[in-house]
């Protein structure tokens, strides 16, 4: 009774439903099909709109204004026909009044998914395409090495790397961010000067033949695949599909400018004469030792014949050893000196929401919750398994768009959890939750689990949660949308 | 899920500081737990009781809103049935919510001295905290004195007067005290916290005028020497009597000369004097944890505030005030807090109990003793009456 009353009051108050019905679409990144489907599938309208709130860009007040008006004129019509039907000047005009009044919300709530993709398919498709012609001549004609990195996994991580590492002696442009869409690549490409040695390119698969899609516009004349895990399974239902159009960028390119991340199981299968391996014992010839890892960095020595470097980041894990290695071999192949190499590795650092740690109330936080694959679990638990506290916390909602593998991927969740063996394990209830316990009760996990029904009130008091001492490692997170 | 009850508020010159120990370290924890279903109970400087999901929100008490709340929300009952049971306000009436545990946030009187664990107690429900004597005595700075004393524990020499003693004769108590004790002294009322009443004076002028400032906030007033070369420490302790476990010693940075009176406990976060470098922000203020003291002494203290903790009876969680002579490498008992402000979860949070975790082990311990009170046999079957 009272979500229905609740979702009445959202529903029906026309500000409010108009922002929430752009806010939900903006979040799904203005896809109609998963917006309809999450709008069908959500009991509680008032609690959609969460975690954030409606970012106001030009697209999204065009639409919010759009549904305002569209929502007011449909109730202002109601509300005529009512008046008319009721003093017999139009017939039937009460019922007709009665069900524009009542349909508006769910009327206009489909208008604005129909808008979407009208404005995608006219305005938004032909535009970026115009962008994209023109961004692929700029990189066919850019005189410096074109470095593509695509994976599961680690890639936003492996740009900054690079570019942290080879910017010490040479001149190298990046995607911003997380900008790793084509229409991204298009506005990064019109930014180039041309005088670059290097510019860095991250690839974000998200559906099949995408990888192809971006290659074919990018060129690379190298490319770095970081790992392949279960990611975006929803869309390439198959970790064999993901991993054929993610190793496509390498399809035209000399077999020795493809490096892969070999730590990566499923990379095994992908790899071809000629491709170069990296992880965590080197890199490009060269082999890592004397790795040691704390809650402040990895430190490690790369040793090649006669030479050693002796590195040290403030990356955390073991997992970072590879990439780390692979950074410096890449710099030193490319001519910059030793010392260059030590000052860019010793300034590489984490990345925000990336096994990003800070202090809290006496312990210390690692934020990993822009992690969303099962490798990057693997590692994050790893870490939590070798560093030293009074007591460990594991928090994590589980993984998202897992497709029919959800369960199985939770499960191995839950036992890479619980062989980290943290004292506390927090999860978020959602559709996970119980298959990640499963797979904690199947290990024989014996320590505590609270399951919180509020992330964003567990993650608001997280210091009521810790204490001097303790280690907490948070990965992955879930927004609005996922349920 | 069971149903927890906190308690604040209340008839006490503490009702504010209630508050925020309620609100800051107890309902919220609690609630983060996911293990209990949580009621703000909250009771009027009147004494009135309310419950509602906005007593949760400082912002109410904050405002002028609380009044305008309290007006148009009907108050609590409570009833003793099989347990405690609270008659909830609805729109159609009142409905009974049976209580499993409580867990008092109340400072002061008719709350932190013994009162509502009476009351708890004649309900048959379990509570967190300390019982009826241990509550009692703490706030009874006389018998603490004594009880301390009796259990061999050190304290500093002390004298104490009824009010009726100093109104019909001052210059007599003056003498009195004069004769037994030196300078400087402390005057306080027996039964007032949050150093309410409390004067350090230095001759008898200012004794005369402290022992009528005393005499006016309470019938009992307590007069002790004060400690030389003083270094004030707290020590915030948990656990059932029989394995008690301490927190970190705590020292407030006040200067030497000068004690926390509510004023710089409370109200000006416990910065007289200008809050000194290198502490921590705790519910009196700035304040160095772990003490840094010599070991051994940090050691005594340690061992006098379990000390003071088992004579006591203490249960669930208390804190216990000590006065260090530092040339003399002397420990003294000074006071026993049977429910610490906001439970002195700033200490335990760097001693490594989370807010949460700390919540959740006081539970614990309520439900430990509950039990094992339950267990002891209170009546019995006799033929006295039939033989009346």
């Amino acid at each position: 009774m009272r979500n229905i009353w609740q979702n009445v009051r959202t529903l029906y108050g026309i500000p409010r439903a108009s922002a929430l019905f752009v806010y939900m679409l903006q979040s799904v990144e203005y896809r109609a099909w998963p917006y309809l489907v999450w709008f069908w599938q959500t009991q509680q309208f008032g609690a959609v709109m969460h975690r954030r709130t409606l970012e106001l860009t030009r697209a999204a007040r065009f639409l919010r204004a759009g549904l305002f008006v569209g929502m007011l004129l449909q109730l202002a019509g109601g509300i005529t026909l009512l008046y008319l039907g009721w003093h017999n000047l139009v017939t039937g005009g009460i019922w007709f009044g009665l069900a524009l009044i009542m349909s508006y919300p769910l009327v206009w709530a489909h208008v604005v998914a129909v808008v979407s993709v009208v404005g995608q398919i006219a305005v938004i498709g032909p535009r970026e395409a115009r962008h994209i012609v023109l961004a692929e001549r700029i990189f066919a004609s850019h005189p410096g090495r074109r470095i593509a990195i695509a994976g599961s996994y680690g890639k936003t991580s492996m740009k900054e790397l690079l570019v942290t590492v080879l910017g010490e002696g040479k001149k190298v442009a990046a995607t911003p961010a997380n900008q790793n869409v084509l229409s991204s690549h298009a506005r990064f490409a019109n930014s180039l000067v041309g005088d670059e040695d290097i510019v860095v390119v991250e690839f974000g698969e998200g559906k099949p033949g995408d990888v192809k899609r971006f290659t074919d516009v990018v060129h690379p004349t190298d490319a770095v695949i970081t790992g392949i895990a279960a990611a975006h399974l929803d869309r390439y239902k198959t970790i064999v599909a993901a991993a054929s159009d993610i190793f496509s960028v390498a399809t035209d390119m000399p077999a020795d400018h493809v490096y892969v991340n070999t730590e990566a199981e499923e990379a095994a299968a992908f790899m071809r004469e000629g491709y170069q391996g990296y992880d965590r014992r080197g890199a490009l010839g060269w082999r890592a030792q004397n790795i040691s890892v704390d809650i402040t960095g990895t430190r490690f020595e790369l040793t090649k014949g006669t030479q050693t470097l002796r590195l040290a980041s403030q990356l955390l894990g073991l997992h970072q050893v590879g990439p780390l290695a692979f950074a410096a071999a890449l710099g030193l192949s490319m001519g910059l000196t030793e010392m260059q190499v030590v000052t860019g590795i010793g300034q590489t650092k984490p990345f925000e929401h990336r096994m990003q740690p800070y202090q809290l109330a006496g312990a210390w936080i690692i934020d990993d919750t822009y992690n969303g694959n099962l490798e990057g679990i693997r590692a994050g638990t790893e870490l939590l398994a070798s560093l030293e506290a009074k007591r460990k916390l594991y928090v994590t909602p589980g993984l998202v768009e897992q497709g029919d593998q959800t369960a199985a991927i939770h499960q191995t969740v839950g036992d890479l959890i619980a062989k980290s063996n943290p004292d506390v394990v927090v999860l978020m209830q959602n559709s996970a939750t119980e298959h990640i316990q499963t797979g904690l009760t199947a290990a024989g996990y014996k320590g505590k689990v609270m399951v919180q029904t509020d992330p964003l009130d567990f993650y608001q008091h997280l210091d009521h949660f810790v204490a001097a001492g303790d280690v907490m490692l948070m990965q992955n997170d879930w927004t609005d949308n996922y349920r | 899920m069971k149903t927890v009850a906190v308690i604040f508020g209340g008839r006490s010159a503490e009702h504010d500081v209630s508050i925020v120990t309620a609100l800051s370290s107890i309902i919220k924890p609690l609630e983060l737990t996911k293990q209990y279903r949580v009621i703000a109970v909250y009771i009027t400087k009147d004494g009135r009781w309310f419950t509602g999901e906005k007593l949760k929100d400082i912002h109410l008490y904050q405002s002028s809103k609380l009044e305008e709340y309290l007006a148009q929300t009907k108050s609590t009952g409570v009833v003793f049935d099989h347990g405690l049971k609270l008659l909830v306000p609805t729109r159609v009436g009142r409905k009974e919510v049976a209580i499993d545990i409580v867990f008092p946030a109340m400072h002061g009187t008719y709350g932190e001295d013994g009162a509502l664990m009476g009351l708890l107690d004649m309900a048959g429900v379990a509570y967190v905290g300390c019982g009826v004597a241990a509550s009692a005595i703490a706030m009874d700075k006389v018998l603490a004195k004594q009880l301390a004393v009796a259990n061999g524990i050190p304290v500093s020499m002390f004298l104490s007067f009824q009010k009726a003693d100093i109104t019909d004769d001052t210059v007599g108590v003056v003498t009195q005290i004069t004769a037994k004790l030196k300078y400087p002294i402390f005057v306080k009322p027996a039964h007032l916290g949050s150093s309410i009443g409390i004067t350090r004076v230095q001759n008898d002028t200012e004794l005369t005028n402290a022992l009528e400032v005393a005499a006016y906030y309470d019938n009992l007033i307590i007069v002790e020497e004060a400690v030389q070369n003083l270094i004030e420490v707290t020590l915030p302790i948990m656990g059932l009597a029989n394995n008690p476990q301490p927190a970190l010693l705590e020292k407030p940075l006040t200067a030497a000369e000068d004690f926390f009176d509510f004023d710089t406990k409370y109200l000006q976060g416990g910065k007289k004097g200008g809050g000194k470098k290198g502490g921590t922000t705790g519910s009196q203020g700035y304040s160095q944890i772990p003490a840094k003291l010599p070991k051994d002494i940090y050691a005594q203290a340690g061992h006098v505030g379990l000390a003071v903790y088992t004579a006591f009876g203490c249960s669930g969680t208390a804190r216990v005030d000590m006065l260090i002579d530092s040339k003399a490498g002397k420990v003294y008992f000074n006071e026993m807090n049977p429910l610490p402000g906001s439970l002195y979860a700033h200490n335990w949070a760097q001693a490594g109990v989370s807010k949460v975790a700390l919540v959740e082990k006081l539970i614990e311990y309520a439900l430990v003793r509950y039990a094992e009170r339950q267990k002891l046999a209170t009546t019995f079957d006799t033929n006295f009456l039939k033989q009346f």
